[in-house]
């Protein structure tokens, strides 16, 4: 067929419509080049050292922030094994049995107290973190500790000879009565304290004693109640108070002690 | 290329591997978690919304809020999420969250509205900014209307958006039994979260759960000093709803530019009746002020929509700790090392 | 100067490759077969573009003023936005998309289009499906899902329709004549068979057998970056595969890039979908890969860029006649741009500030508009002229089109990628109250406001010129309309 042979410079536009006559073509499907084809250029090196950024950057990011791939660890940085430090990825899920309550304690300290604290348990002056190796509180009867790590506290306090106040500390009753229980068993048995431990029950019983209790406590409300103060329910629990000397580290207080008069404990403040 | 057959086995091959990585796999990881329950089999958390919140959360997703607004807490490493304050809240203000948010906060949640953009802040833990008395409580009547005190023993006056009561126990917003307490600052109520160690702020924040308070059904003692009960924080008690309560919520869902002039909130005026004031006002009708109020013998009341979406927002709560996701430390100079500096 | 005025020249010595009588006839040929079905789904998908762009005139006033027009139900923002989203997904996208697809298909596998009647039903079902779409998510039914809103009532209705279209193309293809099989028949043979994969997928996990709790959002960006990628994408760079060694008359660069270019976006681009839930509560390795898959679909991207670039090498200067020729070059360069914003803000350090920004929309539209839209927009200018009969009438119309759409999205980037920074570094301030990021992002919005009027200008001035070529009202004249008055040179080659 050579319909297009004669065409004249100037072809008129078509409308197809149903006709199929195919002498007539369009001008634009004249005009055109063929259809597209490919060449053969092979790579070139430039190109290949990109690739290669590309896939060393890519490998890497994707090496050092998966988390080991489980399903398990939120955090990009982090193993969720069972032993890790305090930071961002210390939420993993602790097996708790044949532990004894002071290591466990030691786990939750990690994971929550140690940034203020420190892990050597001597604090901070200059940040106002109080220490707690040492210190009256934690030494002392298991009541006050255990109120501070309850509510939690403000405001100017002494210890050890020294004022603190400028920092705050949240309350932790949070945690649930097992890890609170389980960080005062820790922190009192630590760095040379001995403090006695402290019970799951205790801390409930404090729970509900201090349900309606506003926020944090302050340092006048630990100062009205008396320094060997413990809680009751425990093994010093019933016994009239007496200088808190109980060194029993690695007990663990599961006895089920009778609920003690709390006829020696003050009211609470 | 040569060949039909290998192009397309091709084709399918790369979007079947990628769909086994980000929606298969995953599935296995993290597609059956149950909720987290304590060694009593109690405290278990997350539940299923009530009713009208689910109904609330059709209403949310029908409405597009989540396009404003994401239902997500980073963790402190990623971003400042953890840190900020919830603006206009009572001092000390609740903060978006006391920790980041993980898979098993979502689990009941179809669909669940993470969010892409916040041209309004984050909701994850709006439910928990609503002040202590009305945490999964139902709206109540602006102070700012005395006429219409609710009567003491009354259980509010609107069968409004309370989840039933024997939901209480299980919702981790359990009401605090102590109705007839104080009706005073929201920093009444027991604490749980976040004070940073550089006090700028005192004490506590509201808590999402009294701890030992069995919950009792909603009747309480009966308290002759129980006038309107919603506590007034901050402004001038009588003119604005106590920040993040039901009221409040409902006020800023029908002129959100009434309590917060910066506010970029499109209004929601038909979610809203203005009718004839019958008899008494009713008791949740908003108390709009200046511009916009309805004139004299006119009130602005929520339709049942309205009070499902409120409903809705006052559950939305993630502060209940969970064994795998860590509570947000101290934010000052911590030596928590592990942070892993991102890319 | 009137392009009627630029003197006419035979055009066997306009262009120095014969081609046969044959293949003349028989491009006619298909030309004539797919005239129905294509026009029909440019005329649709015309038509949904001028409603998605009044309906993202709306959703961005209302966001800066959002006291405009609040009271009604229907017209809230929450609902305005995803109809906007939609009707350009679907209703402009998907079909113009597709219309460019089945003339590429047909003239690429070289036969006639059989079977019309059934591409005509299932773009007459396919614009029911939006139109349900639409009225559903403005009457409240939206699902929730990004990208996904359409009620379920519209979204069987748009699989309905798929199925037919979609078997089509799978059918042309394998009945084509004619090896080897050319790029730009991988990429839309990739796209036919992604897209009613990833759909079912998406529709299966998040409605008919639901998966769990933020699940849900993992699937629903991992289909809606595919549908950005994998169809979107496919069907663009296929056309740009096409036109620009079609217009300019030489052959593509290099096979091997292009073989490369593909299968890499193939494996990577799919993989991207969590890279907008960085730092969300998901295991850390699911953001990782997404991650990691952006930076790695920097290999594609630069492959595909070369490609371009060098088989253009010497022939920019065409740019200024050819409308195709612009339209498609600048689609391909934003390609380039879209994909690396694209790196930059998934890393989780830039992520920390920009993950709740505008810079998302802005970087969402840089691919749907920058790069896709603007490349179906050099189709149609190609294609059209084709199917009709007649040359596009005005020059200055396509001139006015071009520099309006280009300085719209232009604008409209800048002022959301510098917004959106703004607002970020704001909302990542704790010690500053939210309200003040919003509030630092006003500014930017009302800006990107003036750009969807350029844009607005834009798309009407075309739909205009597109019905003038509809009604028969081209030019009738064997010069294609060029932009600027040609300087023919024996042997030059600026046929189009």
């Amino acid at each position: 067929m050579k319909g297009s042979d004669s065409a004249p410079l100037h072809r008129q536009g078509m409308d197809y419509g149903e006709s199929e006559d195919v002498q007539k073509v369009h001008a634009a499907i004249q005009r055109e080049k063929q259809e597209p084809r490919v060449g053969l250029e092979p790579l070139s090196l430039w190109l290949i050292g990109i690739y290669a950024l590309a896939v060393f950057f890519g490998g890497a990011y994707l090496g050092r922030f998966s988390g080991s791939f489980s399903g398990n660890s939120l955090d990009p940085g982090t193993v969720p094994t069972k032993s890790h430090g305090p930071g961002p990825g210390g939420g993993g899920q602790q097996p708790q049995q044949e532990l004894t309550p002071a290591e466990r304690g030691k786990k939750v300290f990690a994971a929550n107290c140690a940034v203020c604290h420190q892990a050597s348990g001597l604090g901070s002056q200059s940040q106002g973190y109080p220490p707690l190796a040492g210190s009256e509180i934690t030494n002392g009867g298991s009541r006050r500790a255990a109120m501070v790590v309850m509510k939690g506290l403000q405001g100017p306090i002494t210890v050890k000879g020294q004022q603190y106040g400028s920092a705050v500390m949240q309350p932790w009753e949070s945690l649930g009565d097992q890890k609170v229980a389980d960080v005062l068993t820790y922190e009192r048995q630590e760095w040379g304290n001995h403090g006695g431990p402290v019970t799951k029950e205790q801390i409930a019983a404090l729970r509900k004693e201090l349900a309606n209790h506003p926020a944090s406590f302050t340092g006048p409300d630990l100062e009205a109640v008396p320094t060997d103060a413990n809680l009751p329910g425990g093994e010093e629990g019933a016994a009239p108070p007496k200088p808190g000397e109980q060194a029993k580290p690695g007990a663990p207080p599961q006895g089920s002690a009778p609920p003690a008069t709390p006829g020696a404990q003050p009211p609470k403040p | 290329m040569k060949g039909f057959t290998p192009l397309v086995l091709g084709i399918l091959a790369t979007l079947a591997f990628s769909w086994l990585g980000l929606a298969y796999i995953p599935d296995l990881q993290i597609g059956h978690l149950d909720p987290q329950s304590d060694e009593e089999g109690t405290d278990i958390y997350p539940m299923p919304k009530s009713g009208m919140a689910e109904r609330g959360r059709r209403i949310y997703v029908a409405n597009g809020c989540f396009y404003c607004h994401s239902e997500q807490v980073r963790a402190d490493y990623a971003a400042s999420d953890i840190d900020r304050a919830r603006d206009a809240a009572p001092s000390p203000p609740s903060k978006w969250g006391d920790r980041r948010s993980a898979p098993r906060d979502y689990i009941f949640d179809r669909p669940a509205l993470l969010g892409k953009m916040r041209m309004g802040p984050d909701l994850a833990n709006i439910g928990k900014a609503a002040p202590a008395e009305e945490e999964a409580a139902p709206a109540q009547p602006s102070p700012a209307n005395p006429a219409n005190p609710v009567p003491p023993g009354a259980s509010p006056p609107v069968a409004n958006a309370s989840p039933p009561p024997a939901n209480a126990a299980a919702q981790q917003n359990a009401k605090p039994a102590a109705q007839p307490s104080t009706p005073t600052e929201p920093a009444a109520s027991p604490p749980a979260t976040n004070a940073s160690p550089t006090p700028t702020n005192a004490t506590a924040q509201q808590n999402a759960k009294p701890p030992a308070q069995p919950s009792t059904s909603p009747a309480p003692a009966a308290s002759p000093a129980q006038a309107a009960t919603a506590p007034s924080p901050a402004a001038s008690p009588s003119e604005f709803p106590a920040p993040y309560s039901a009221a409040w919520h409902h006020q800023h869902l029908y002129a959100p530019r009434s309590l917060n002039l910066d506010s970029d909130m499109p209004a929601y005026k038909f979610f809203y009746e203005k009718r004839r004031v019958g008899g008494e006002q009713s008791a949740d009708a908003i108390n709009l002020r200046g511009e916009g109020a309805p004139g004299e013998g006119w009130e602005i009341v929520p339709t049942y929509d309205a009070k499902c979406l409120v409903a809705y927002l006052m559950s939305l709560n993630q502060s209940h700790p969970l064994n795998e996701v860590k509570s947000a430390a101290p934010p000052a100079a911590s030596p928590a090392a592990a942070k892993p500096v991102a890319k | 100067m009137n392009p009627t005025e630029i003197p006419l020249k035979s055009p066997s010595s306009v262009t120095n490759l014969s081609i046969g009588d044959v293949e003349q006839v028989e491009r006619a040929l298909i030309d004539a077969s797919t005239r129905v079905p294509v026009l029909m789904f440019y005329a649709s998908a015309v038509v949904w573009l001028l409603l998605g762009t009044l309906l993202a005139g709306f959703t961005s006033f209302k966001l800066h003023s959002p006291d405009l027009l609040s009271n009604v139900s229907f017209l809230t923002w929450g609902r305005i936005r995803p109809a906007h989203l939609n009707v350009m997904l679907y209703g402009w996208g998907s079909m113009v998309g597709m219309g460019t697809a089945i003339w590429l298909m047909a003239r690429l596998c070289r036969t006639t289009l059989r079977h019309p009647l059934l591409l005509v039903t299932g773009g007459a079902f396919w614009n029911l499906g939006v139109l349900l779409g639409i009225c559903g998510i403005l009457m409240g039914d939206s699902t929730g899902y990004h990208w996904l809103e359409f009620p379920s009532y519209a979204a069987v209705t748009l699989f309905i329709a798929y199925s037919i279209i979609g078997s089509w193309a799978v059918l042309m293809f394998r009945f084509r004549r004619g090896d080897p099989i050319y790029i730009t028949q991988w990429y839309l043979l990739a796209a036919f068979l992604w897209f009613p994969w990833m759909y079912l997928a998406a529709q299966t996990m998040l409605f008919i057998v639901p998966v769990q709790g933020v699940l849900q959002a993992a699937v629903n960006w991992w289909y809606a970056n595919n549908l950005l990628f994998l169809w979107f994408g496919s069907l663009g760079l296929g056309t740009a595969y096409y036109m620009i060694p079609k217009v300019i008359g030489r052959p593509v660069y290099s096979y091997h890039l292009a073989a490369i270019g593909f299968w890499t976006y193939a494996f990577f681009a799919s993989w991207t979908g969590m890279q907008r839930l960085v730092d969300g509560p998901f295991p850390a390795w699911m953001i990782t890969a997404s991650i990691a898959a952006m930076i790695l679909c920097i290999i594609p991207v630069a492959t595909v860029g070369l490609n371009h670039h060098m088989t253009m090498r010497g022939y920019f200067p065409l740019m200024r006649y050819s409308p195709t020729l612009r339209f498609t070059v600048f689609g391909a360069m934003s390609y380039t741009a879209f994909s690396v914003l694209g790196v930059v803000i998934s890393l989780r350090s830039f992520a920390r500030y920009l993950q709740f920004s505008e810079v998302s929309v802005a970087y969402s539209h840089l691919g749907l508009y920058a790069f896709f839209s603007m490349i179906m927009f050099g189709a149609m200018y190609y294609i059209v002229p084709r199917l009709v009969g007649r040359e596009w009438r005005f020059a200055s119309l396509i001139k006015i089109h071009f520099w309006a759409s280009v300085y719209g999205i232009g604008l409209m980037t800048l002022m959301l990628l510098a917004g959106g920074m703004v607002q970020g570094m704001n909302m990542d301030n704790p010690t500053l109250p939210f309200t003040e990021s919003t509030q630092s992002v006003l500014p930017y919005l009302r800006g990107r406001s003036l750009s969807g009027i350029l844009m607005t200008v834009a798309h009407f001035v075309f739909a205009y010129h597109f019905l003038l070529m509809l009604l028969g009202l081209g030019r009738t004249a064997s010069v294609p309309t060029f932009l600027n008055p040609v300087n023919p040179e024996p042997g030059e080659m600026v046929a189009h």
